[in-house]
Formats: C-alpha cells, sequence, structure tokens
C-alpha cells in the first residue's frame, strides 16, 4: 500500500468512528449501518466468488443461520459476543457440508448445492419458527442504535482488514491462482480442494457474524427473513457492480447499491429492483470488471491524453 | 528416473493409451511425437497425476505415482507446463512465477530460483509487474516455462511448447529448452512439431492411435522412412 491509501484509509475509518457523533439523527445512522450490513455481506461473498471463483449462491443461508442461532443463544441468556461467535461457526458447519461433497465435482454443482441448501432453509425456519422474533422488553427499553452501528463497523473493519492480509498470503495467491486455471493451479501443487473450502469456510464465517450481527440489531423480524434468497442476489450484485476480486469493489458496490436504492425507494418503491436487474446486466455485459475497472480504465486513458499533450507542449517549446 | 509400464488409459469409456511404456533417464531430453490426438498429452496427464490410469504402472526414483495426487506429485518434483501454456492471465508476472514455488520443496528456495529463471528468461524480469494477459504468444510461454521451472523441478514435462508460435519463437524456445537441459533438470517434451523435437531430444517416442510405434535416439528415428513419411513429408 503507497503512503496516500494509508492516509486515505485512515481518514475514511476517523470519519465512519466520528459518523455517530457528529450526525446524531438516527435515520442517518441507520443508512449509515445498513451500508455497512451489505459491505460485510458482499465483502464475505467476495472472498469465494471474487477472489476463488466459486459461485455461492445460497450467502443468505449463512447469514440466516448466523441470525438464528445468535438470537436463540442470545435471547436466552448468553452474552452477545459468544453467541455471535456460535453462530458464525454453526454458518462455516452447514458451508461444509454442502462444499465438501460439492467441491469435488467440477462446475455448477456447488452453486446449485448452495442455493438448495439456501431455500431448503428458508422454507424449513419459515415453517419451524411461524412467529415473530422480537427483542425481550427489558432490550427494546434500552435499545440503542450507536452500539449496533459500532458492532457493524468493527465487523466490516474485520474482514475488509481480513481480506486484506489473505490476498497477500500464500493462501490467497493459492485462491486467485484457483480462480484463474484450475487444472494449471492444481499441476503446481495448489491443492484446489483445500482452497476452495478454506476460502469457503472464511466467507460463510463473515456471513454468519454480519447474520449474528443482525440478530443484534434488528427489534423484530421474522425468523425467515434473514434466509431469504435477496441477501444473496444483493450481495453478489453489488459485488459485481463495485468489482469482483478486488478489496475496495464491495465497498463501493454496497454504498452505491444502499444509497440508489434509498433514493429511488422514495419515488418508486419496488421499481428499483428493475433498475438494479438492467445496471447488472449492463455490468455483465460491458464492464466485467465492475466501477474499479472502469474507473482504472479512466485512469489509463487520462494518464496516456496528458502524456500525448506533454509531448505537443515540449514540441511547442522547442519550435520558441 | 521415471518409468510408464503398461498404461492403459481413458476418458470415461474412451480408451486413449494402450498398453504404454517409456522410460526417462536422469539427465536425458527425451521426446515423445505423434500427430494430433494421438495419446501425447493424455501421457503427460497421466504421470502429472491429473487423469489415473486404468492399469499399469508409473514410477518416478522408487515412488509409485499410480495413486498419488497432483500436488503431491510436484512436491516429489515432477513439474508440468500445459499444453497453451495455461499462465493466469489475470495476475501479474510475478505472482505467476510466486505460484509456481508453491510447494514447500521449492518455497524455501524461492528467491535463488527466481533469480536463475530470470537469468534464463530476462524478459520475464522486464515485465514482472505487467499483467500476464498482456504478454505476447512467446512471453506467455517463457512464463509458463519459468513458472514451472520455479518448483525446481527434477523432471520437467512439456505439452506442445512450440503451439502457436512462430518458426523464430519455436527456435528460440528450443534453445532454451535445451540450455534447462543442460543445466541439469531432465526434460521429456511431447511435439507436434516432430523434425524440430527429434533434432532437439536425446532418445524420442513415436506415438500413434495411443500406442507406441517406435523409439530410437533421434537421429535414428529421423531417418526411419516411416516416420519420415508420416511426419516429415
Amino acid at each position: 500500500m503507497g503512503r496516500k491509501q494509508v492516509i486515505f484509509i485512515a481518514l475514511l475509518i476517523a470519519i465512519l468512528v466520528l459518523l455517530p457523533v457528529v450526525v446524531k439523527k438516527d435515520n442517518i445512522i441507520n443508512l449509515a449501518l445498513l451500508v455497512l450490513l451489505y459491505i460485510c455481506l458482499a465483502s464475505s461473498w467476495n472472498i469465494l466468488g471474487g477472489y476463488t471463483g466459486q459461485t455461492n449462491l445460497g450467502h443468505a443461508a449463512f447469514f440466516g443461520l448466523g441470525a438464528l442461532s445468535t438470537r436463540f443463544l442470545w435471547m436466552s441468556g448468553w452474552s452477545l459476543l459468544p453467541s455471535v461467535l456460535a453462530g458464525g461457526l454453526l454458518a462455516v458447519a452447514f458451508a461444509l457440508l454442502i462444499g465438501i461433497p460439492a467441491f469435488r465435482l467440477r462446475g455448477v454443482y456447488f452453486a446449485i448445492g448452495t442455493l438448495a441448501l439456501a431455500q431448503i432453509l428458508y422454507i424449513t425456519v419459515g415453517n419451524v419458527f411461524s412467529d415473530i422474533s422480537s427483542l425481550r422488553p427489558q432490550d427494546l427499553a434500552t435499545y440503542q442504535l450507536v452500539p449496533r452501528y459500532y458492532f457493524f463497523l468493527v465487523l466490516a473493519l474485520l474482514i475488509t482488514g481480513t481480506t486484506y492480509l489473505l490476498v497477500n498470503s500464500k493462501l490467497g495467491l493459492g485462491m486467485m491462482a484457483v480462480r484463474e486455471e484450475e487444472e494449471a493451479a492444481e499441476s503446481l501443487g495448489v491443492s484446489a480442494l483445500k482452497h476452495k473450502l478454506l476460502a469457503l469456510s472464511i466467507s460463510a464465517f463473515f456471513a454468519g457474524l454480519s447474520g449474528g450481527a443482525f440478530a443484534y440489531y434488528h427489534v423484530g423480524y421474522y425468523p425467515r427473513f434473514p434466509f431469504s434468497p435477496e441477501w444473496t442476489f444483493d450481495s453478489m450484485m453489488m459485488v459485481y457492480i463495485g468489482g469482483a476480486g478486488t478489496i475496495i469493489g464491495p465497498i463501493i458496490g454496497a454504498l452505491f447499491f444502499v444509497v440508489v436504492r434509498e433514493l429511488l425507494a422514495l419515488k418508486l418503491v419496488e421499481l428499483h429492483l428493475i433498475v438494479f436487474g438492467i445496471l447488472f446486466i449492463l455490468v455483465v455485459l460491458f464492464l466485467p470488471g465492475g466501477f474499479v475497472e472502469a474507473w482504472k480504465k479512466m485512469q489509463a486513458a487520462f494518464a496516456r491524453r496528458s502524456k500525448e499533450r506533454g509531448v505537443k507542449v515540449s514540441f511547442q517549446t522547442t519550435d520558441d | 528416473m521415471l518409468k510408464l509400464s503398461g498404461i492403459n488409459a481413458a476418458y470415461k469409456d474412451l480408451q486413449v493409451l494402450w498398453d504404454v511404456s517409456i522410460q526417462v533417464d536422469e539427465g536425458e531430453l527425451v521426446a515423445l511425437v505423434g500427430s494430433n490426438g494421438a495419446g501425447k498429452t493424455t501421457t503427460l496427464r497421466v504421470i502429472s497425476g491429473l487423469l489415473k490410469p486404468a492399469s499399469g504402472s508409473i514410477s518416478f526414483q522408487d515412488h509409485s505415482l499410480g495413486k498419488e495426487s497432483a500436488h503431491r506429485i510436484v512436491e516429489l518434483g515432477i513439474s508440468q507446463v500445459p499444453e497453451g501454456g495455461k499462465i493466469f492471465t489475470g495476475m501479474s508476472v510475478l505472482e505467476n512465477l510466486e505460484l509456481g514455488a508453491f510447494v514447500a520443496r521449492a518455497r524455501k528456495d524461492k528467491d535463488q530460483t527466481l533469480k536463475w529463471v530470470y537469468e534464463i528468461f530476462p524478459r520475464l524480469e522486464e515485465r514482472k509487474n505487467q499483467r500476464a494477459g498482456t504478454l505476447s504468444g512467446g512471453e506467455r510461454q517463457m512464463l509458463a516455462i519459468g513458472r514451472a521451472l520455479m518448483s525446481k523441478p527434477k523432471l520437467l514435462l512439456l505439452d506442445e511448447p512450440s503451439f502457436g508460435l512462430a518458426p523464430i519463437l519455436v527456435e528460440q524456445i528450443f534453445e532454451m529448452i535445451t540450455e534447462i537441459n543442460r543445466q541439469g533438470v531432465t526434460v521429456l517434451l511431447v511435439e507436434q512439431n516432430v523434425r524440430a523435437a527429434l533434432e532437439l531430444a536425446h532418445r524420442a517416442y513415436v506415438i500413434e492411435n495411443g500406442r507406441i510405434v517406435g523409439q530410437g535416439t533421434g537421429e535414428d528415428l529421423l531417418s526411419f522412412e516411416s516416420v519420415r513419411r508420416a511426419y516429415l513429408g
């Protein structure tokens, strides 16, 4: 990382930390919290989908499992952090359940398997826990948004930081090799199965923690709600719109998604789905690297142009 | 060093290799030549563990490879340059090379091996921070070979290194292969470019329809009437 980048990141974190202190409006803090929640989900999806090249269509299952078990443990008297951690581990257990058989096969089996797992859990949880899950009266009486905001902020920093360390490690190098050319990776001694399972476990663990944070945050919801497929597809869309396989991509994607959705929701209500659907198709077709690639291309074009202009200028001065 | 005996191999129901036996001794440069679809690549895939043979045995320096996984075989010292290179186009040249030194045995000497690879292919050092996808065809092939060398192989398997390259580049690549062999790496070279391969190799095998139909020194095979007619025109 360059020095400019370090300063920029430090500044960004400082702004995020100070936000609830400076801005006291709950609706703004809530919006920022949602952005952070989606950064968590999108960045965790990106570890497996963006860096390892394995399409997970059931991210909501891991998110939902984290929420379900955290809510259960926390409300039955566990303290918050162990409950959230347990939610993350439960998500990993289910991830391995589907990943171990599916990754032995090439092709779409993993995508289908995760989609099936998520749908089965969505329906089952809906049937078994059909009552709305509300916080206890004593929690409601003392409910504050700010600690929830910080919880998500810490989690988002943890996931982004881990991703950064991961992609600069030997493990991350192996993951990217598996994404690019699985057979070539194998022939270099990179075990594709091992790397996919590790990436999946990390990704599911973070999705589970995010679910736990959601259970801590949300006052009342149907237990099946965090299992609903839109969590998966929204995260995926953010990753692709922002830039898959980059650290900043999911962050930009999440910010863009939440802000645009809020703006559209004011005027068009559910129409934002159509807008994002079209945008997603356009990005996949014309901009496979998302906003991050668009930015890089623009920079490169700009650099070329100013270089050409620089040459021209120097000609003029020699003419003089 | 490497010995295949009576290998039969198939993709699902389609048998591709029939009773293939090959031997490569330490320090040799051996070529396996034949036309398209003869089973050359399949033979390499069997050696590097990407395809398990239906029957027959493979041994490498007293290890039996029949049941070993692909990454374990790399660990033992066999490295393959796949057909077309199969470099990681989205990653930098340096990252590609680092991936070559992925196994523990190669990892500890990574920096030293990298220097050696840069000596053989100076072009790779010039381009080390460039995305591999931006390299030319010849540079890609160099990168693929360099990447394989990063694992410090005792035996290097080369699948069609001349594929898609201009004749002048083929000559260069083949010179580099000779040089790598001279520096102590045993080489098994698979080629459709029969004449060039036979001129280069100490010994060669000819494979046809999945069966070994001839073997001998490169010069011998070049003068064989059947080989001349079939491959050299």
